[in-house]
């Protein structure tokens, strides 16, 4: 019976099992072929099951990602030539797999570089325009993502069952029309990029309406797309929009500690502690924003980030420069007009102009359908109303907002609003 | 002062539906549990047992009979142990209770070692 015992070595690192998921699951995709995408994802799996029981006996390993690569590694070999799987080019798999198992020290930034590689190549399959459009988002985020189905479906508030069936779906897809992990060309690749970074935009943006504790899971997803989209940014195909689309995530990802009190309480934009604000992902954000203005192209990435970064600008108790932010939406609304983009622009002309104005500007959207269950219409024009002193009507607004879906640090927000319209209502007049 | 093996039985089913953040949480909370006793001076040991299912002897007319372990009927196996020093029961029932293991549906057999007669 072994008297030593093994210290622990340090703690590991964030994120870590997600992050070598979604790298070993790319890297033996590409090995193995998108046809054994199971495949990866089940060996994966498999091996850090194998680090969860053996860990706590012996310790964590001093390389733990490496540990666990080279124990997926092994499972595929051992796949490949044990289970008679069909692998294209099986003896060239082999020996990538076994030269790739012993990694000599000179070559950690090469294999470094394979893995990110490889997560591109995923993503941009993931993304491939002949996958239906509801199950990209869900196969980038088991795939490269790490994250598990569960995850997936309460991440989207979305039925556990109907990711699974997306998932599955996708994957038979990826089979029969034979789509490659190679990366694409020419055209192909600006129509792969396009979507890709749809993708991720509408993974951040799910992530970003989560506002409460228990909804930490759709945080992650803000984590995960700022990732990926930096991914995409920083590689040989990177194109500036892909810089736009990190910086307007950056941005926003770092008002997020300063959204919500500590109370739990919804904080609105102009009333943030800009203390709060994550110094390093401004910074990340004015860096990329810097690098889109390369491009000669302007897309409304370029500019909701050209928003973001004005609002980045305006230091504690100062007012962002809200003409120039009109102006942004302006040009939005040049660009690709939508009844959202028409709702925000309504925002800034009640700063630039009054209250008033935003009312006649917000008229329009009254019976738009894509707004129908939006609670941000009439909570706006609830806002708008309280300025210009008419608060029966903004406290109908109110009321109506509450019918509709949003999260419960808004309807305390909005019900707290009501309340506040309905005593001046209400109340004894001066 | 005593030896006690903490014998930890699990069902690795339990595990199937676990995502990678969840397992590295797992992880950490079993680490922190070990640091713990660690720090207390109590763990004396531990290993994780080989995954298949072990080989039984049993005695037998003429010869004795090996079989593979006893584990193919049960859903629970006995996954690995640790060994602790503790003056008594209550004390190393006491380490054992807050072992992550149990959170996730696991089960811990404690054995006194038996030193009433000391080894040399």
């Amino acid at each position: 019976m072994p008297v030593e015992v093994n210290h622990p070595s340090s703690e590991l690192v964030d994120h870590l099992f997600r992050t070598s998921a979604g790298q070993m699951v790319s890297h033996l995709t590409r090995l193995l072929g998108p046809e054994h995408l199971d495949l990866a994802e089940e060996v994966v799996q498999d091996s850090l099951l194998k680090a969860l029981q053996l860990w706590p006996h012996s310790g964590v390993p001093d390389n733990p990602a490496g540990w666990l690569f080279r124990v997926a590694r092994n499972a595929a070999l051992d796949a490949v030539r044990h289970r008679g799987l069909t692998v294209e080019k099986a003896p060239a798999v082999t020996a990538e797999i076994l030269r790739g198992a012993l990694p000599s020290v000179n070559d950690v930034t090469e294999l470094e570089e394979q893995l990110r590689d490889d997560e591109l190549r995923m993503v941009l399959m993931c993304c491939h325009p002949l996958l239906s459009p509801d199950a990209r988002a869900a196969l980038s985020l088991k795939t490269v993502g790490g994250f598990s189905v569960r995850e997936i479906a309460r991440a989207f508030l979305a039925d556990e069952a109907a990711i699974s069936q997306r998932l599955v779906r996708a994957k038979r897809q990826i089979r029969e029309l034979k789509i490659r992990f190679e990366l694409p060309t020419g055209r192909d690749l600006v129509a792969r990029l396009d979507s890709s970074l749809e993708v991720l935009y509408l993974m951040f943006n799910e992530g970003y309406a989560a506002l409460s504790g228990e909804e930490l899971v759709r945080q992650e997803l803000c984590r995960e797309a700022l990732r990926l989209a930096q991914l995409l940014a920083a590689s040989s195909v990177g194109i500036p929009t892909a810089a736009a689309l990190v910086a307007l995530m950056a941005f926003q990802a770092a008002r997020l500690p300063a959204r919500v009190d500590a109370g739990g309480e919804l904080v609105l934009l102009e009333d943030q502690d800009r203390a709060l604000w994550d110094q390093g992902l401004i910074a990340l954000g004015f860096h990329h924003f810097s690098m889109c203005a390369e491009g000669e192209a302007i897309t409304p990435y370029h500019v909701q980030a050209a928003i973001a970064a004005t609002h980045a600008r305006a230091q504690n108790g100062e007012d962002p420069d809200w003409r120039m932010i009109l102006e942004y939406y302006d040009q939005l609304m040049e660009l690709g007009p939508s009844p959202i983009v028409a709702l925000n622009r309504a925002v800034a002309l009640s700063k630039v102009e009054n209250a008033a104005a935003a009312l006649s500007a917000l008229d329009p959207l009254a019976h738009e359908p894509a707004l129908k269950h939006y609670y941000l219409l009439p909570a706006v024009r609830g806002q708008m109303l309280v300025q210009v002193g008419d608060w029966e009507a903004a406290s109908q607004c109110f009321r109506e907002a509450l019918e509709r879906p949003c999260s419960e640090p808004e309807r305390r927000f909005l019900q707290r609003k009501q309340a506040e319209c309905r005593a001046l209502t209400e109340g004894p007049r001066i | 002062m005593s030896q006690y093996l903490l014998l930890l039985y699990d069902n690795p089913a339990n595990w199937k539906n676990f995502s990678p953040a969840d397992m590295q949480k797992a992880i950490e909370k079993y680490m922190a549990w070990r640091a713990k006793l660690q720090n207390q001076g109590i763990l004396r040991g531990g290993q994780k047992l080989a995954d298949d299912v072990g080989k039984v002897l049993r005695s037998g007319n003429p010869a004795v009979r090996v079989t593979d372990g006893p584990y193919s009927e049960t859903k629970e196996v006995l996954g690995g142990y640790f060994l602790l020093e503790a003056p008594d029961y209550p004390t190393a029932v006491k380490a054992s209770r807050d072992c992550p293991h149990l959170e996730y549906g696991g089960t811990i057999e404690v054995r006194q070692v038996d030193d009433s007669v000391p080894n040399r």
